[in-house]
């Protein structure tokens, strides 16, 4: 079987990384979005995926020397590790309230689970891609959950240049998702 | 009413979706076109994650990455011991040890039947592992065999802190924090599981001989407080007159006294080579004994000591077992009571005896004395007398003027003697005491007819002493406990 050259680069890296735990850093660049949204999916609450998505790279880092290449890409051990974290969270959860009819989050992850995924870190990856002004707002209203007024007091604009650039970006954003806008992502996402 | 722009629309749709507990558009927003397209986009934007994460996350995982290298270079075959307990309650001693240590736990396997059969605990860098108790293959908890021998060292940045928070958590104080001679601050908690814990926080590297220099240091504050101890209590106190015995391969001696007659082992310095020892201390019943090694300075002088024992005839076998050689088998002396001597490996006369009831023979002695051979006791009586006010309290002299026995009290020390004959020849000793005020009982000292071996002087170890040497040889030091002086 011909080995692709995408999983052949990964297995470099990968192996580098358990050589050298500082180039651990590139394997979180290029994986960061895809557990952040698998994580994010999967908990209510800010603060846990932001606490599980660490867990997660940290538990990598330190068994990265354990971690063999078996030809499946090292994502998958990713999301092996964040469901596992996600799954002890929610029974510590679960043991501290002393409630268990909090349902029980799905770890598991199809094929369909896995392209949602996908898809949602790919969206974060699109707004990185934003020309800056619209990056500023796009990342103080939804992940720092600002106001319009607040924004627009910090960027010293009117509430209605704000709304306007969250508009355009949003718009810029679904046109980059339906692959209207190729700029750089053919290359790294497809 | 002015028609709200698309823009408008969108961040009207966008503040309905950020209201907590809100997972889809409202009904009447459902259906198609391009704002509910776009809030949709924006719905799932509300899980974006803050730039300021990533960043962080990034600087913390190139820290451990840097930490990971820097552990790599340890080989890992280095040889490591990790404590594993047994508690009884394996559950709650992990959300114990969460709460008092903050502790995390690594690796959990339960049992069928609801026991905890190992768990992985690390505090800070720190791992240990721990089960419930298996009673059923002997691994029990300190709490079935009534408390546990090892106590766990932990050294932590503050202890000040780590220890409110162990008793807030439910860890009781054993010994409170405080800071220790050998550098360390440290206290000694309980947790309610049976085990101790000593945490310590690190205050100042120390090197061993600075070490031991301390503790000489605190020896000595403790001999001064129990000599003040003695003065104001009228029962058997330590003797503060001690023979200083010195021979070659004293830590074989310290073997030796512990085998023969069960010494135990005070104090120990060894010279800065580490090859022999500088000064040691043992205590046998309630007499201490100060030993060192001969070296250039000190020439050997092994010592003759009386030993007062229950049982004359087993402590002699004993005695023998541990290598000594019989100098007189177990009788009864004339004077009553029951006597035998030996002679140890090291040279030292040992003249074990049970003293008669309500005889005058040994009162006083404690249960190591002294006792030197002088040729002729008289003389050294009235040397004691003149230098140091010592008080005669016993004599037996034959009519041609041979002392078989005497006694004399110096201070609360008794030391005993008898004329050398026979196998009893003289065995100049070396003697340590305290007194009150070492510059003018040294003065005294010489004129009675001392010798100087040093005049008064301060020592590291927290005493201000000076030797003398008297007519046979005998070297006497005498202290004061620095910072006593009167």
């Amino acid at each position: 079987m011909k080995v692709s050259n995408k999983e052949a680069d990964e297995r470099l890296l990968v192996e580098a990384a358990q050589k050298d735990p500082a180039r651990f850093t590139v394997l979180y660049e290029a994986n960061f979005e895809r557990v952040y949204a698998f994580v994010a999916r999967r908990v209510n609450h800010r603060a846990d995926a932001e606490d599980i998505t660490a867990e997660v790279f940290q538990h990598a880092l330190e068994n990265l020397p354990k971690f063999e290449w078996r030809g499946v890409p090292f994502v998958a051990w990713l999301y092996r590790i964040a469901a596992n974290q996600v799954m002890n969270r929610w029974d510590a959860n679960s043991r501290e309230s002393g409630n268990s009819s909090s349902t029980e989050p799905s770890v598991d992850f199809d094929e369909a689970e896995i392209e949602r995924t996908e898809r949602l870190s790919k969206l974060f990856r699109h707004v990185a891609d934003l020309p800056a002004d619209q990056r500023r707002v796009i990342e103080m209203r939804f992940a720092e959950e600002k106001s319009i007024r607040e924004i627009a007091a910090k960027l010293g604009k009117t509430t209605g240049a704000i709304k306007q650039l969250q508009f355009r970006a949003v718009q810029a954003l679904r046109e980059r998702m339906h692959g209207k806008v190729g700029k750089s992502l053919g290359g790294r996402n497809a | 009413m002015r028609k709200q722009t698309p823009a408008e629309k969108l961040d009207k749709l966008i503040g309905q979706l950020q209201q907590p507990g809100k997972k889809t558009l409202a009904p009447e927003n459902s259906g198609s076109g391009e704002a509910i397209e776009l809030a949709r986009l924006a719905g799932e934007l509300r899980v974006l994650p803050r730039p300021e994460f990533k960043t962080r996350l990034r600087a913390n995982l190139e820290r451990r990455a840097t930490m990971a290298t820097a552990a790599k270079a340890v080989p890992e075959t280095q040889t490591k011991i990790t404590p594993y307990l047994s508690v009884k309650g394996a559950l709650a001693a992990i959300e114990f040890y969460k709460k008092a240590f903050g502790a995390t736990e690594g690796l959990r396997f339960m049992q069928p039947d609801g026991r905890v059969g190992h768990a992985e605990i690390s505090i800070g860098e720190a791992k240990f592992m721990l089960a419930d108790e298996f009673p059923e293959i002997g691994f029990r908890s300190p709490q079935s065999l009534g408390g546990s021998s090892i106590n766990i060292h932990l050294n932590v940045p503050d202890v000040d802190v780590l220890g409110r928070q162990a008793v807030a958590a439910g860890a009781k104080v054993v010994r409170p924090v405080a800071d220790q001679f050998y550098g360390e601050r440290s206290g000694h908690f309980a947790d309610p599981f049976g085990y101790t814990w000593v945490i310590s926080t690190q205050k100042e590297a120390l090197s061993t001989e600075e070490m031991h220099r301390r503790a000489a240091e605190l020896n000595a504050q403790q001999a001064q407080a129990d000599v003040d101890d003695a003065k104001s209590s009228p029962t058997e106190k330590l003797r503060h007159l001690m023979p200083y015995v010195i021979i070659s391969r004293a830590d074989k001696w310290l073997e030796f006294v512990k085998d023969a007659f069960g010494a135990e082992e005070i104090f120990r310095a060894k010279s800065p080579d580490g090859k022999s020892i500088m000064h040691a201390e043992v205590k046998i019943g309630h007499s201490i004994i100060e030993v060192g090694d001969t070296n250039d300075q000190n020439p050997p002088m092994p010592t003759a000591m009386s030993l007062r024992v229950d049982d004359v005839d087993a402590i002699y076998r004993k005695g023998l077992e541990a290598g000594a050689t019989s100098l007189q088998a177990p009788s009864n002396p004339p004077y009553g009571g029951r006597g035998a001597s030996l002679r140890d490996p090291n040279g030292n006369h040992w003249y074990i005896f049970k003293s008669e009831p309500g005889s005058d023979v040994f009162h006083g002695f404690g249960t190591v004395t002294p006792y030197l051979h002088p040729v002729r006791a008289g003389r050294l009586i009235e040397f004691l007398q003149r230098a140091f006010g010592a008080e005669e309290t016993y004599r037996a002299e034959s009519p041609d003027g041979v002392v078989h026995h005497a006694q004399v009290r110096i201070g609360d020390s008794v030391i005993g003697m008898g004329d050398a004959h026979g196998i009893y020849q003289q065995m100049p000793s070396t003697l340590h005491f305290y007194v009150r005020d070492v510059d003018s009982v040294y003065q005294q000292a010489l004129r009675a007819g001392a010798k100087s071996i040093r005049p008064p002087e301060n020592q590291p170890y927290g005493e201000r002493n000076a030797g003398v040497q008297d007519a046979f040889g005998n070297h006497w030091w005498i202290a004061t406990p620095l910072g006593s002086q009167s």
